[in-house]
């Protein structure tokens, strides 16, 4: 080639890779300003959710949305205890089985058309209205006749709810049910407007149609990006003390490593939670953010007492004594949970609950009689024991798996494990076809939320089939009583009959690990997890 | 020609009810349904819920009734997300999933072309190690492990660039550049391979002894043989950068259809995963279409062969 051709190649080379390069910088922008006090708040959500309706909703992240949309009779206070909400104050009957509430003055929907006991009447007969398909609707079984209607058995008409006038409302209810107040913080609790329901049908979840009685209104929801949020002016007009920060935008931050991300990059003001892997590189790095609290939950290991080899419960107590708790969640999760001895949380006010049987006992001599119970079985070196233990497919539960199958191996129990996504995990469970599983239940501060998944007529939520008549007809005398301490009494003995049967493993407690940016105020760990916007403001 | 069309089209639709029926019947195989949670369902709710969504019906009542919304173009409603419907659901995801692919198809488009013609106008010099040695480095890393890296490095140490979400065209720099790169290393390959054999042609030493400039050369003479190959690779590689990629919307959580598909199938919400199913099947036969008949231009014995 000559010199002229070899120049020639060059300057189309050269043109080329400028191009090339100059292509990506066209499209950069400078990113928006991050980390700083804003007037809107972003907020990493655990994902995406499914409805705004409050009677159809179904998860925790909606609830964390609709508790900011929704004002409910009872509500949250900054530290999430229980508090009036719509009503001002209440009255339960001697009989525990009539509540009169006495709405606020001044209640208003975002619009400014007068919110009244008659739209309390018409949004729980709507929960309860088979035509609605709530999933949630047993939420509010305890009213009267909810069970019948909602099963299309009776009109909604005869559901236990009524208006006398527009300031007040009474609930009845089928049996005493002491803790109505917390049930009724739920969105299945919540109004819905009728005035807009009655005129656009379903389209009145869409942003131009929106009409709630919260603290803040939806302004805006893009699937899979964000949900925007505006304060609403009205919710002052109820005497309720108006929220600090104009907007609040929700994104959806499903992957916990994606959120984590998002949070270092200034991108987001709070998320619900990242890896549990980060947690020494956080406490290093942003001691000042992490927000480590544990939350109204039981994490534990449930065993089919309907078939060999767990029917036998020597082999339950066995398996339960080799399980070192403490071991699990400090050595080999990390991640902050806390370990439980008993199936009701330790976190539930109000209640002491009752740990198992052997649970103050010294390692070695839970392992002997782990072992005594085992041959007393029929199970040893020559006939070992062969099960297979389901979890839900995921790092912390494989690795809480192995270390409970290695707990097992100490006493030569051979264990298969076999994971499933969640949906398949819970679907297997429900219909027993299972022999142990990893298990887990959520929510409330009330000792029966819990130990009724023991109950043999719950239904297929007691995975493993536990029936002990005892056990229920002691449940069955503390759903009669009205007074708290006495019912919670009566529940403890009902705890103590069904945890020396061994039908569940309490494991521990989840800690939720969030990220919270130091400067945002009005922000108080609690075991509810409960953080409405309202209460948020910036020092 | 046209009876060629015709054909190919008939052949697509086919395809297309295929697809779609083998989703519908695998998607109810698949254990587990869309009401299956942890929290207790009682049988009278699970009984209403299902009747709203009409799986109370006989599977191939449901499947007709299926396929007569998909004739009227009604994907139906969400399962999960029950304040949109899927055609919303779709509508909306779907720009995004189309923007960052053709980002991405016109980044990889751009940088392969340039590297290919740089590195083939001179085989095996230093600029054609160098860059072919990246190009290798891009095929062999894939979106899994390139896609967090860019965010850890771009996003959370630099901070030049969002983490992830949408709402600036900042936000579609990293995943265009990550879904781009692979396409980009194989364009590159492909352009300079077919560069190189060309410039070997005699028609092209023709061409420069006759003194045609060395630009005039390369747009005239040798790319329009030279690119035939990468024309060939774009065809599934454009279906496929188009129809998003569900790996790098999960990592920069953009709000497209990829994102849908794999969510919803977790969820088992049947009509959206039906849903998208039904729009990627639609733009990749579209695709395939289209390559067909561009072949049929180039080889006139493709559109003339009986079949």
């Amino acid at each position: 080639m000559t010199r002229r051709q070899r120049g020639g190649w060059r300057r189309t080379r050269c043109l080329s890779v400028l191009l090339a390069a100059l292509l990506p910088l066209a499209i950069v922008t400078p990113p928006p300003a991050l980390g700083e006090p804003a007037p809107v708040l972003r907020i990493g959500n655990a994902g995406e959710p499914a409805t705004l309706d409050p009677h159809r909703y179904n998860l925790r992240l909606e609830e964390t949305i609709l508790t900011d949309l929704f004002l409910g009779l009872t509500t949250f206070d900054a530290h999430a205890n229980v508090v009036p909400g719509a009503a001002e104050r209440w009255q339960v009957s001697d009989d525990g089985l009539t509540w009169t509430f006495r709405l606020r003055d001044g209640l208003a929907w975002s619009d400014g058309t007068p919110l009244t006991a008659h739209d309390f009447v018409y949004s729980l007969r709507r929960l309860l209205d088979p035509a609605t398909a709530a999933s949630l609707a047993y939420f509010l079984y305890p009213l009267k006749n909810a069970a019948a209607v909602n099963a299309g058995e009776k009109p909604v008409t005869e559901l236990g709810v009524h208006a006398p006038d527009d300031a007040t409302l009474v609930l009845t209810l089928e049996k005493p049910y002491p803790y109505l107040p917390e049930r009724l913080l739920y969105p299945t609790g919540y109004p819905v407007p009728r005035h807009v329901i009655e005129r656009v049908g379903d389209a009145w979840v869409e942003p131009e149609h929106w009409v709630s009685n919260g603290a803040y209104v939806l302004e805006d929801w893009q699937p899979q990006a964000s949900v925007t949020l505006r304060r609403n002016p009205r919710f002052a007009d109820s005497g309720l003390p108006p929220a600090h920060v104009e907007r609040v935008v929700y994104l959806p931050l499903a992957s916990e490593q994606n959120a984590y991300n998002r949070y270092r990059a200034g991108d987001v003001h709070a998320i619900a939670s990242f890896p549990a892997g980060q947690l020494d590189a956080v406490r290093d790095a942003l001691p000042e953010h992490l927000r480590l609290s544990p939350l109204l939950s039981i994490m534990y290991l449930v065993f089919d007492t309907r078939r060999p080899p767990f029917d036998d419960a020597r082999v339950r107590e066995a398996l339960a004594l080799a399980i070192d708790r403490e071991t699990l969640t400090d050595t080999v999760q990390r991640a902050g949970n806390v370990p439980s001895a008993s199936f009701v949380p330790s976190l539930v006010s109000g209640y002491e609950p009752v740990p198992e049987p052997h649970a103050g006992l010294p390692g070695p001599e839970r392992m002997a009689r782990a072992r005594a119970l085992l041959e007393a079985a029929g199970y040893g070196p020559g006939n070992p024991l062969e099960i297979t233990l389901r979890y839900i497919s995921g790092t912390e539960q494989k690795r809480t798996s192995l270390a409970i199958a290695a707990f097992w191996q100490q006493l030569g129990v051979r264990t298969r494990l076999h994971q499933a996504e969640l949906k398949v995990h819970f679907s297997d469970l429900r219909q027993g076809n299972f022999q142990v599983a990893i298990a887990g239940w959520f929510g409330e501060s009330n000792p029966e939320h819990y130990l009724g998944l023991l109950k043999s007529d719950t239904g297929d939520v007691n995975y493993g089939g536990y029936r002990n008549p005892e056990f229920d007809a002691q449940m069955n005398r503390a759903a009669a009583v009205a007074d708290l301490a006495t019912r919670n009494r009566l529940l403890r003995d009902a705890e103590a009959i069904g945890i020396a049967d061994f039908p569940v493993v309490p494991l521990y407690s989840v800690t939720v690990r969030r990220l919270v940016h130091p400067d945002l105020a009005g922000w108080y760990d609690n075991p509810r997890d409960a953080h409405p916007a309202r209460f948020l403001h910036w020092r | 020609m046209i009876r060629f069309l015709l054909h190919r089209f008939a052949l697509s639709l086919v395809t297309f009810w295929v697809i779609v029926t083998a989703v519908f019947f695998l998607l109810r195989l698949a254990p587990g349904g869309p009401f299956d949670g942890e929290r207790r369902l009682p049988p009278e709710v699970e009984a209403n819920l299902r009747a709203a969504y009409h799986l109370d019906e006989p599977l191939p009542q449901q499947y007709l009734r299926y396929l007569r919304m998909l004739a009227s173009g009604d994907l139906g409603p969400s399962f999960e997300q029950k304040d949109f419907s899927v055609n919303e659901l779709v509508a909306r995801g779907a720009p995004v999933s189309l923007l960052v692919g053709g980002l991405a198809l016109g980044l990889a488009l751009v940088t392969g072309l340039a590297f290919g013609i740089v590195a083939g106008t001179r085989p095996d010099g230093a600029a054609d190690r160098l860059l072919m040695g990246i190009a290798n480095v891009g095929l062999a890393l894939p979106s899994i492990v390139l896609a967090p890296l860019a965010v850890l490095v771009f996003a959370v140490w630099l901070r030049w660039l969002p983490a992830g979400g949408i709402g600036s065209p900042a936000h579609f720099v990293l995943p265009a550049i990550a879904l781009a790169l692979p396409f980009a290393a194989a364009i590159a390959r492909l352009t300079r391979g077919g560069v190189a054999d060309t410039l070997t042609e005699p028609h092209v030493r023709t061409a420069r002894a006759k003194g045609l400039s060395s630009t005039r050369t390369l747009v005239w003479h040798v790319l329009p043989l030279g690119l035939q190959p990468v024309l060939s690779f774009l065809g599934p590689a454009a279906a496929t950068l188009l129809t998003g990629s569900v790996v790098i919307e999960q990592v920069f959580d953009l709000p497209g259809i990829g994102r849908y598909f794999v969510q919803a199938a977790l969820n088992r919400d049947y009509t959206l995963v039906m849903g998208v199913v039904v729009v990627y099947a639609a733009l990749i036969l579209v695709f395939n279409l289209l390559v067909d008949l561009a072949y049929a231009r180039l080889d006139p014995r493709i559109r003339t062969a009986p079949e």
